[in-house]
């Protein structure tokens, strides 16, 4: 069943150096694609559809900095209903095309204090508090093993040569932080984000984690990036609104768009 | 059957059954039903008459909506809760929830029996809750959102009204009784919480522990209901000397502290009063 997907795609695209994850608002980057191949979600034999909003549903294959990408614009999230396993079908179907690198994003609320809504971070770790994991069921052994080790889920060396890029092109380089996901769709208490901190968290969002788990259960290479869009519930006297997500996910998107590319030109 | 269509089943029977417009609707948990003396001019529906609706089977827990006035306000008050260990789904165990807030309900008051972490608390005392975490490990808005219920991502920073929770105070300590405020954490259950997990909970900054409630508490923050919950803290959840507890003496302490529950919420009534009008 997913050798339809894989034979469909292969028969779309060539080689690939990166694959992108592009989360909440930050889907721009697909307008930037050069020699631009454009699949909707639809066409492809067993791919899921998107429902999220701020979320197309389509793969860009194209050339980037030079570089073969193909970016997922509009993931698939465990709050609309998706199961885990459905969710990170798309990581799978990457692997047996032979990807290699992949990049994930997101739009994430700010637990650390120091963090500033707009500010770009680096995921360092993961916390699942999604109480899900989409590894659960049946293992295909000449996939991944049944038990794929954690302890480096996103790739420390990778950071370090993206810093290194992003630090020679712009001068500056990003922090790094831990980021915990919860299921939502309602966000987090300020009770929840106190407990986020206590345990370790640097930032929260609803995605991204089960992506992670199954690029590592495959063995893909995996750079995260967290746009702060606003500071978690309780730090500011203020509601959470989706809208103040976007808008800020959507002003510095120019920048992150930017910081993708030297990444992507110098890193991929 | 499409869910919004259930609930637009449920109120279109109750609409028929009842000449009501309740503003307040009150959830009762384990061994609280000693709230529902209060309401005058009773009406008595039960859930197994209700299209659609699920059938409670917790011990303590009746299955009724009783529909009457409580201190001369239009009140819903639900008599047995629906709790996601006993296998329904999340839009089950808040689609009363929903009902009451197609209905017009505007203030949901809550109760619920709940192990005091906070090793401060005595049983026998109410616990008015600030905050929650939701530690169930499920969502009741999981799914498509409906629009017209409410947002995609409905904001929980201040998931227990502020202003509610100023009344209650203000009326326990008119009352002369003892309460405390705190963080509920909720679990699904229905084992109890092992003591490693009662010394997680309390470093995650929890004060109490109970199996019920959040969900209730999401999808009235999703659909505007303003939200009071109080718990009745029935026994020591605390890790060192933890005693093997049993269902009859936590509703024995909740029976006791459920009197000091209803006069607090009836004074936060008379105080809301020409809101309410």
């Amino acid at each position: 069943m997913i050798e339809e997907s894989v034979d469909f795609l292969k028969s779309k695209i060539g080689k690939v150096d990166v694959a992108v994850i592009l989360g909440s608002g930050l889907g721009k980057l697909a307008y930037e694609v050069e020699e631009a191949v454009r699949i909707p979600y639809s066409q492809i034999p067993n791919f899921l559809r998107s429902t999220a909003p701020g979320h197309a549903g389509e793969l860009v294959y194209g050339k980037v900095s030079g570089k073969y990408v193909l970016l997922m614009n509009g993931r698939f999230h465990m709050y609309e209903g998706y199961k885990p396993r459905d969710i990170v079908y798309p990581v799978e179907v990457m692997k047996l095309i032979g990807i290699k690198k992949l990049i994930v994003t997101n739009a994430a609320g700010g637990i650390k204090l120091s963090f500033k809504p707009g500010q770009l971070v680096f995921i360092k770790d993961i916390i699942n508090l999604s109480f899900r994991n989409p590894l659960i069921g049946p293992n295909d052994e000449k996939i991944g093993p049944r038990f794929p080790d954690m302890s480096s889920p996103l790739s420390a060396l990778w950071i370090d040569k993206a810093n290194n890029a992003i630090y020679e092109s712009m001068k500056e380089r990003l922090e790094s932080g831990t980021y915990a996901s919860m299921l939502g769709p309602s966000y987090e208490t300020p009770a929840e984000i106190r407990m986020l901190r206590k345990v370790g968290a640097d930032m929260v969002g609803m995605s991204t984690v089960p992506e992670i788990i199954k690029a590592n259960h495959v063995g893909i290479e995996t750079l995260g990036i967290s746009c702060i869009t606003n500071m978690a519930a309780g730090v500011l006297s203020q509601p959470l609104s989706e809208k103040e997500v976007l808008d800020v996910a959507n002003s510095v998107s120019k920048r992150f768009i930017s910081i993708v590319k030297v990444i992507i030109e110098k890193t991929c | 059957m499409d869910y919004v269509q259930m609930v637009k089943e449920s109120v279109d029977f109750l609409k028929k059954r009842v000449r009501s417009n309740p503003k307040i609707a009150i959830v009762l948990g384990s061994g609280l039903s000693v709230i529902k003396e209060s309401l005058t001019d009773q009406t008595k529906i039960k859930y197994s008459e209700i299209p659609h609706f699920p059938v409670s089977t917790a011990p303590g827990h009746a299955g009724e909506l009783i529909f009457g006035k409580w201190k001369g306000i239009d009140t819903v008050l639900m008599n047995g809760r629906f709790h996601f260990y006993e296998g329904y789904s999340m839009k089950e165990v808040t689609m009363a929830i929903r009902v009451f807030q197609i209905m017009g309900v505007k203030y949901l008051f809550l109760t619920n029996a709940a192990g005091g972490l906070n090793h401060t608390f005595e049983p026998g005392h109410p616990m008015i809750i600030t905050d929650h975490i939701n530690f169930m490990g499920d969502n009741p808005l999981i799914g498509k959102n409906i629009d017209e219920w409410g947002v995609r991502f409905p904001d929980m920073s201040e998931a227990y009204n502020a202003e509610l929770i100023s009344m209650a105070e203000e009326a326990a300590k008119e009352l002369l009784i003892p309460y405390y405020k705190g963080v509920y954490v909720a679990v699904s259950g229905p084992s109890f919480e092992t003591p490693a997990e009662l010394r997680m909970f309390r470093l995650l900054g929890a004060d109490a522990v109970g199996m019920s409630t959040v969900p209730e508490v999401i999808v009235a923050n999703h659909g505007g209901i303003k939200v009071l919950a109080v718990s009745a803290i029935t026994d020591r959840a605390i890790p060192e000397g933890l005693k093997p507890l049993t269902a009859e003496e936590v509703l024995e302490v909740a029976n006791k502290t459920g009197v000091q529950i209803a006069k607090i919420f009836e004074s936060v009534i008379e105080r809301l009063g020409e809101e309410l009008k």
